[in-house]
């Protein structure tokens, strides 16, 4: 079996809905341990960035999970290529309990073995989620539902993870506590896709940061860039 | 100059498009008429009941069409209308023999047929009116369950309230035979126009704004629920009068013949021309049963050169299925797409997905 | 007493019948929205199944039956609703509708409109002494019945991982495809337990009357649609007691309506379920005026 290139590539994407363009031809890459933000105002197409990767909404251009070209495949099939998605406003199962929440992540997991293993490592990095294991999902507070909708695309040992808006409604404690989760992942060499409204923390947490307006990327940022207010400004208003 | 040009061109389409699509309409179901009228006896009662069902298709395209609910009901205020009529132009002697268990008023009650078929729809407006405060709150799925239920309620108590009419299992029999295809064909006709005229009213433009985006037009300031009571009561009404044509038409009325299998008809050939559009309910109808005659015909078998084709007996509702089926899945829009018979020297403007362009 | 004691027995097993029909239906619109009108259908090809095949032995034609109702339900899946993903409510409704009208007519082609009787169960058609009074065995087989299946379905649903799955999709479809669960997969296996439960009810319909004909299944799938959506048929729990409820009020009805008002014990029934709709359009189980989700 050929070694693919771990990571995600991402090629001329462009995404409508019923003619009119939310994505306009989008380019980007996102290595093993790496983290990349996506940043932009509201309307500028990141979550159809995400979903289109992930297959969830018609798109043109190409798509690499790993080397592989996904092209047509439906999201399930997606998955298993080794990509988990943590939707905006984290979609955890309320009726039903941490633990299979947690479980139910196991279904997109490729390889059936080292599965403590993967519980083990969910509930080290957050434990609140092994006190809580047999509580219903839907009575956990946003920052912990965050931290579950996270555990839960863990659970399928993905080598790309995308986050769409972790830190939307949270406490900065909460906030905090997932972006030390999200540290943790890359350095264990896992490759990071964040979209985010937050600009300031996202351009310093992430290796790299793209601008999104109006469905194209009109600027790359570093992390030194992150108080630098003038080049905020023209990001988003420019 | 020529932009003066083009632009009184284009208030003119904009004056007569509508127009234009109401009269081809007429004149669509004028021609089939006359067509029809030459041919054989049997073939001119088909096309009676035909243009019934085309008037209970007008009927419930008048209020689906716009409000964008579902009503598996509306066959409850063809029922009502068709049992005015029966009553009102049945003998009062035959009525007293027959129907001996209904209420003594009922058996001296007497109308002139005409007359009749206008009673039957003020019956049918009228339970439309009274059940539509409660109903027309309701959306989709559960709009389509309770008007279900209250066409379960009206088959039941038609059925077995032997004080309105027959006994259970008997029929109402004795229906003058004074409707001929003619008069139908102007029934059908006024109904089109009507439909036509409520489709250009106040409640059917805000209708049509709340069906596309209920929650935009209550912030507006639309009683969604009042504008529906209004649309569901005239059609009650235009379902009412095709239910006592029916009456005068088959001559001999029982509950069961007015319940699920007529909604399904009526249903398949609104789904068929296209929900949104008069015109779909009119071409709906009228490709409907036209397809139905000929399988009738290839029932009785059709003499093909030297060949005699023919289908076995239970094929054609099997056909008739196949084809509400098949449109469902793949052309859920329906022949027309939702759209009205246009001014035909001009581009169309592409229409949005479930919504016809506004010819106003 | 005695009287009353029977009749509250036939409506618990009325109701029990009535609401596996009604689960059945829930199961699949949880996950793709159509209430399946044509599901008396299926219920019928699994009543005639075992009319015909009931000389060979019960062991034989129950599972057959079983096969039979599965099958038809999956065919049902493949040939018609796998291609209207994104159709309203509504129009699934009214496609099932056609369906319905569709096979109905299929099974009078086939087996003409004469009903077809054979003595399916007689062995349960009679009456037990239980402390002096006399109740149906059958009544007693159906409870037992439905509630071992209803127990079956639920440590499916809860314990199983394909179960997990069906949950899941049912409560949110799109995040469900988004952490890798096979939509196909979970959407058949809903029409397959939604099959099984139809065979069930075939099973005890039959019984019960000894005859079936095109339209064996429409009066239950009527009730068993209406119970579903007065319960809410959103959650599962919703459609299973809204089932039970139209189906115990109904059996209770026809005890103790006198003489002259029992021929319109339906309309009844439809009347009560107009004013729960009024009162409660998401459902009765789900609190306050939720926003239905069709």
């Amino acid at each position: 079996m050929p070694t693919h290139e771990i990571g995600l590539q991402v090629e001329n994407l462009c995404v409508s809905y019923q003619g009119v363009p939310a994505v306009r031809g989008v380019d980007l890459e996102v290595k093993a341990g790496e983290a990349i933000g996506l940043i932009g105002p509201n309307g500028a197409g990141k979550s159809s960035t995400l979903l289109g990767i992930m297959g969830a909404t018609a798109r043109t251009g190409t798509v690499r999970i790993n080397g592989i070209d996904v092209a047509g495949l439906p999201p399930e099939k997606v998955v298993r290529q080794g990509v988990a998605l943590v939707p905006e406003g984290r979609h955890i199962f309320s009726e039903l309990s941490v633990l299979n929440n947690l479980k139910l992540g196991l279904v997109g997991r490729r390889e059936k073995t080292g599965i403590p293993e993967a519980f083990a490592e969910v509930f080290t990095l957050f434990p609140i989620l092994e006190e809580f294991q047999g509580r219903k999902a839907g009575l956990l507070s946003g920052g912990q539902q965050q931290q579950l909708a996270i555990a839960r695309s863990l659970m399928a040992n993905p080598d790309i993870i995308l986050l769409d808006e972790p830190s939307l409604g949270l406490s900065p404690t909460a906030v905090d506590t997932v972006f030390e989760a999200l540290d943790v992942v890359r350095k264990a060499g896992k490759a990071v896709l964040i979209v985010e409204q937050r600009a300031e923390f996202t351009i310093a947490f992430s290796d790299k940061t793209f601008v999104l307006h109006d469905g194209l990327i009109t600027l790359t940022l570093g992390p030194s860039d992150a108080n630098n207010v003038d080049v905020l400004t023209e990001a988003y208003f420019g | 100059m020529s932009e003066i040009l083009s632009k009184s061109k284009a208030s003119l389409r904009w004056r007569l498009g509508p127009l234009w699509s109401l009269a081809s309409l007429l004149m669509l179901v004028y021609l089939v008429t006359l067509a029809n009228s030459f041919m054989g006896e049997s073939l001119q009662v088909q096309l009676q009941f035909a243009l019934v069902n085309l008037i209970i298709v007008v009927a419930l395209q008048m209020f689906i069409g716009t409000t964008g609910v579902l009503s598996f009901g509306h066959i409850a205020f063809v029922a009502v209308g068709a049992w005015t009529v029966g009553l009102l132009t049945i003998e009062p002697d035959l009525k007293r023999s027959l129907l001996s268990d209904m209420f003594p008023f009922l058996f001296d009650v007497q109308a002139p047929w005409l007359v009749a078929v206008f009673i039957g729809g003020l019956v049918g407006g009228l339970l439309a009116l009274i059940v539509s405060p409660f109903l027309m709150r309701l959306n989709g799925l559960q709009a389509g369950i309770a008007t279900f239920a209250l066409l379960g309620v009206v088959t039941q108590v038609l059925t077995y309230w032997s004080s309105i009419g027959p006994r259970s299992g008997q029929s109402m029999v004795g229906i003058p035979d004074v409707l001929n295809l003619q008069t139908t064909m102007f029934f059908a006709l006024g109904a089109i126009v009507i439909a036509w005229l409520f489709q250009r009213t106040r409640p059917a433009r805000l209708l049509r704004a709340a069906r596309e985006d209920g929650i935009a037009a209550a912030a507006s300031g639309i009683n969604v629920v009042s504008q529906r009571i209004i649309a569901f009561t005239i059609s009650g009404i235009v379902a009412g009068v095709a239910g006592g044509l029916f009456a005068l038409t088959n001559r001999v009325l029982q509950a069961q013949q007015l319940g699920i299998e007529l909604t399904f008809i009526t249903l398949a050939m609104l789904v068929l021309g296209g929900m949104l559009s008069l015109s779909g309910a009119v071409i709906g109808a009228l490709v409907f049963s036209v397809i139905d005659v000929g399988l009738v015909q290839l029932q009785a078998g059709v003499d093909i050169g030297s060949f005699v084709v023919s289908i076995p007996q239970g094929v054609r509702p099997i056909i008739l299925g196949l084809i509400l089926v098949g449109f469902l899945i793949f052309r859920p829009s329906g022949l027309t797409r939702g759209r009205e018979i246009v001014w035909p020297f001009r581009p169309q403007r592409q229409a949005l997905p479930g919504v016809p362009p506004e010819n106003e | 007493m005695n009287q009353f004691i029977q009749s509250l027995v036939d409506a618990i097993s009325g109701g029990a019948i009535l609401g596996l029909a009604a689960l059945s239906i829930g199961l699949v619109f949880g996950v793709i929205r159509l209430a399946n009108f044509a599901q008396g259908e299926i219920i019928t090809a699994a009543a005639y199944t075992l009319i015909f095949t009931w000389q060979l032995g019960w062991f034989i034609s129950i599972p057959l039956s079983i096969v039979v109702a599965v099958a038809l339900s999956l065919l049902m899946e493949f040939t018609v609703f796998s291609r209207m993903r994104t159709a309203t409510p509504a129009t699934l409704l009214i496609a099932s509708f056609g369906l319905s009208f569709l096979l109905q007519r299929v099974y009078e082609m086939l087996f003409t409109n004469t009903v077809q009787t054979a003595p399916v169960g007689s062995a349960l058609a009679q009456s037990i002494d239980v402390g002096g009074v006399r109740i149906q065995m059958l009544s007693v087989v159906t409870i037992i019945l439905a509630g071992s299946l209803l127990y079956g379905l639920t440590l499916f649903l809860a314990k199983s991982s394909l179960g997990l799955q069906l949950q899941a999709a049912a409560a949110d479809f799109q995040t469900a495809r988004l952490i890798g669960i096979s939509a196909s997969r979970v959407i058949g296996l809903s029409f397959a337990l939604s099959g099984v439960l139809a065979a069930a009810v075939a099973f005890v319909s039959t019984v019960q009357t000894g005859a079936v004909g095109p339209s064996f299944g429409v009066p239950i799938v009527i009730l068993a649609l209406v119970g579903a959506v007065i319960g809410g048929i959103d959650k599962l729990s919703g459609a299973l007691a809204g089932g039970f409820l139209v189906g115990f009020a109904t059996s209770m009805l026809a005890s103790w309506l006198p003489q002259d008002f029992s021929n319109f014990r339906d309309a009844y029934v439809f009347g009560l379920v107009i004013l729960v709709l009024l009162f409660r359009p998401s459902g009765l189980l789900i609190r306050g005026r939720g926003v239905a989700r069709t």
